[in-house]
């Protein structure tokens, strides 16, 4: 087992959660792979009052057999110096994007069964990356992926998923298809069977106030959303919907549902973070590896001040484990191969490289 | 008892609906607390039910919690729950006008409004408003817009626009319907709610609010333009805040009022805050107006399970409004 830990942006609490993480004897079990820049490193252990005794690597030191316990790889890409504190710059947006390209690359290749990210600032990335639009776009252009992950939020009471994410509200009904929401409701059960849940029961969000209230506020709940439905429960999924959005989650805490499936944005997230603010983690999965945060943000507000409360991360960081461990042994008998870290991340580096 | 303020009234609603048996709940519950009326006919409230007829309101107090106070409004037939009958509707219809009526004279401090059913009203008397809001802004007079607050003692919030699909909100929330919903919800904070400098926080429509046009451009173009606008005329604002961000305890703890963008932005965090314990308050008109969040229910009318804790509180916020502007 080996997580490839990706400090995120620099701006926020990501140095002090990851000082925190490492210094935890529960969560770091010497099978950390930490990837960012070792000055960072020294500040979010200032920040959170620990000291961390951490073998540091360069990239280049990565063509030889790897150390047994948890280790850094510095990229020296990001002087805490240079780099305010308490907002997003350019500079923390272009090191954080290094770090999770460098961590997804070895996920890539076998070296990490596990990609684990402090939170980043999106604005941040985009000051330095103007295409930057979100994870599963970079993810796939970094790892060529043949399909695109979905975004799960977990809590250990519900779970939630969506059929569509970042994109104007205006848009949402447009997007929304039939097959998209088989696919999901597909895949979010097999991803929750890959996480123990046996026949996961889902709850579908309806996308209309009072699921269109017989067509009298829009006609998705009853032409797109109930056939979706349909067709899943054929296929013997365990699925329920649509239901209005504010009793869905309210049902599913009660104990009716593993997961629930919202429409957008907002719509799950509103509740998912009201449910579990401080305990919520964010898991990237369908790809060969799960790809785990917290749910939260970079709290700006509270940077550098030693108060960031670790919960959440340290549950991302239990759950990508438990997946990983889940998703057997295929995947070690490809470690330690021939893969050219050293050149990987040299070009993950490259500003000029072309991804994708 | 507090007794110096006018009388709540509450209107009977569609009496085949679940309005006679929660009054009777919430009354028991807060008999000794809060002195009401229930202006309906008297057939229509559950068998056994203690109650007394008044002709004035203003005799309510002295029954002392012994007996329902009951203003008299006869209706042409009886009743069976879960079965509204066309020929009730016009009584309910005036039930509503003569309970306004109350209130706009001061004889009563507040209107908690029962449930009604709008396909009734309409089968039975050609009910020409959209719904329970609309008739209330009519009978008030006025062309105030009204506007529907959410209410538990964890949030208010304010959807500015509510029954329609959410494909169709960019198209609804226009810079008029916002400016109107914000300067309502902040004039009602400060009138009925008692808030001195009522601070409000008002909700991007986008994910994110938006992210700086990356997830939608209203945000940039106008919502946050409009902000400003208002803040300069000395409202407490901030906004657009992302929804998803500005619900948890320690974001609620920096406003007294949430504006939302649509329904269930608005719905979700109330009901998973306080499922049971959310009101309605209908802000802009010209008295205090609450009702429970709930409809009629006419699938369990009748069979006394119906939880009165929403009409409860919504007497419960009635009072401590009527309360807070004395």
């Amino acid at each position: 087992m080996r997580i490839a830990f990706a400090i995120g942006d620099a701006g926020g609490i990501s140095p002090e959660l990851a000082a925190r993480i490492l210094a935890d004897e529960e969560a770091n079990k010497g099978d950390m792979m930490v990837i960012g820049d070792r000055r960072l490193l020294a500040q979010g252990e200032a920040d959170a009052g620990v000291t961390l005794d951490l073998p540091v690597l360069s990239p280049g030191d990565l063509a030889r057999p790897l150390p047994g316990g948890s280790f850094m790889v510095d990229l020296a890409n990001c002087d805490p110096g240079s780099v305010p504190q308490g907002t997003w710059s350019a500079e923390g947006g272009r090191a954080a994007i290094e770090n999770f390209r460098c961590a997804l690359l070895a996920g890539h290749v076998g070296t990490a069964d596990v990609v684990f990210f402090t939170p980043f600032n999106k604005h941040a990335m985009r000051l330095a990356k103007a295409d930057y639009v979100d994870e599963i776009g970079f993810i796939d252009a970094t790892i060529k992926a043949p399909r695109s992950g979905r975004e799960f939020n977990v809590l250990d009471e519900v779970w939630n998923a969506r059929v569509t994410s970042h994109i104007p509200l205006r848009q949402v009904a447009d997007a929304l298809t039939e097959d998209r929401i088989v696919e999901s409701l597909e895949l979010t059960t097999e991803i929750m069977e890959g996480a123990g849940f046996v026949r996961p029961r889902i709850g579908v969000a309806a996308l209309n106030p009072h699921a269109g209230d017989g067509r009298n506020f829009g006609t998705e709940d009853d032409d797109i959303l109930a056939p979706a439905v349909a067709r899943a429960q054929a296929k013997q999924l365990a699925v329920t919907g649509p239901i209005p959005s504010d009793t869905v989650f309210v049902r599913a805490v009660k104990g009716e549902f593993d997961a629930v499936m919202t429409m957008y944005h907002d719509q799950g997230q509103i509740a998912m973070k009201l449910l579990g603010f401080d305990r919520g983690v964010t898991l990237i999965a369908g790809y060969p590896f799960p790809i785990v945060t917290p749910a939260h943000g970079t709290a700006y507000d509270i940077a550098g001040q030693g108060v960031a409360h670790a919960g959440a991360t340290k549950n991302a960081v239990a759950l990508g484990r438990m997946l990983a461990e889940r998703l057997g042994k295929g995947r070690a008998e490809a470690e330690e191969e021939a893969a050219d870290l050293p050149a990987l991340f040299h070009r993950a580096l490259d500003p000029d490289a072309v991804w994708g | 008892m507090t007794s110096a303020l006018a009388p709540i009234v509450i209107s009977c609603g569609e009496p085949a609906g679940i309005g006679p048996e929660i009054t009777l709940g919430a009354w028991q519950h807060l008999k000794s607390e809060i002195v009401m009326a229930w202006m309906g006919d008297p057939r229509h409230l559950p068998e056994g039910t203690p109650f007394e007829i008044i002709d004035d309101i203003g005799e309510a107090a002295a029954l002392g919690g012994q007996a329902l106070p009951v203003l008299r409004h006869d209706f042409a037939c009886d009743n069976r729950p879960g079965h509204p009958d066309p020929a009730n509707a016009r009584g309910v219809i005036d039930v509503i006008a003569a309970c306004v009526d109350l209130v706009q004279r001061g004889a009563a401090s507040a209107l908690c409004t029962s449930p009604i059913h709008k396909k009734a009203l309409i089968d039975g008397a050609d009910f020409a408003y959209p719904g329970h809001t609309e008739y209330l802004q009519a009978l008030a007079g006025g062309d105030t817009r009204a506007v529907m607050m959410l209410a538990s003692d964890a949030l208010r919030v304010v959807p500015a626009t509510i029954h329609i699909a959410l494909e169709d909100v960019p198209r609804h929330l226009t810079p008029e319907v916002l400016r109107d919903t914000i300067r309502i919800t902040h004039d009602a904070l400060r009138h009925q709610f008692g808030i001195d400098a009522p601070r409000i926080a008002v909700a991007g429509l986008n994910p994110h609010a938006g992210e700086s046009g990356a997830m939608g451009r209203q945000e940039i173009q106008w919502i946050a333009p409009l902000i400003a606008e208002l803040a300069a005329e000395g409202l407490d604002l901030r906004g657009p805040l992302p929804a998803d961000t500005m619900f948890h305890a320690r974001a609620r703890a920096g406003y007294d009022a949430a504006v939302a963008m649509y329904h269930d932005q608005a719905l979700i965090p109330i009901k998973t805050l306080d499922f049971d314990l959310g009101v309605n308050v209908t802000l802009g008109l010209p008295f205090i107006r609450t009702s429970p969040d709930h409809g009629t229910a006419f699938d369990i009318a009748g069979k006394g399970i119906a939880s009165s804790t929403s009409m409860t509180q919504a007497l419960k916020l009635a009072a401590a409004m009527a309360a807070s502007r004395g």
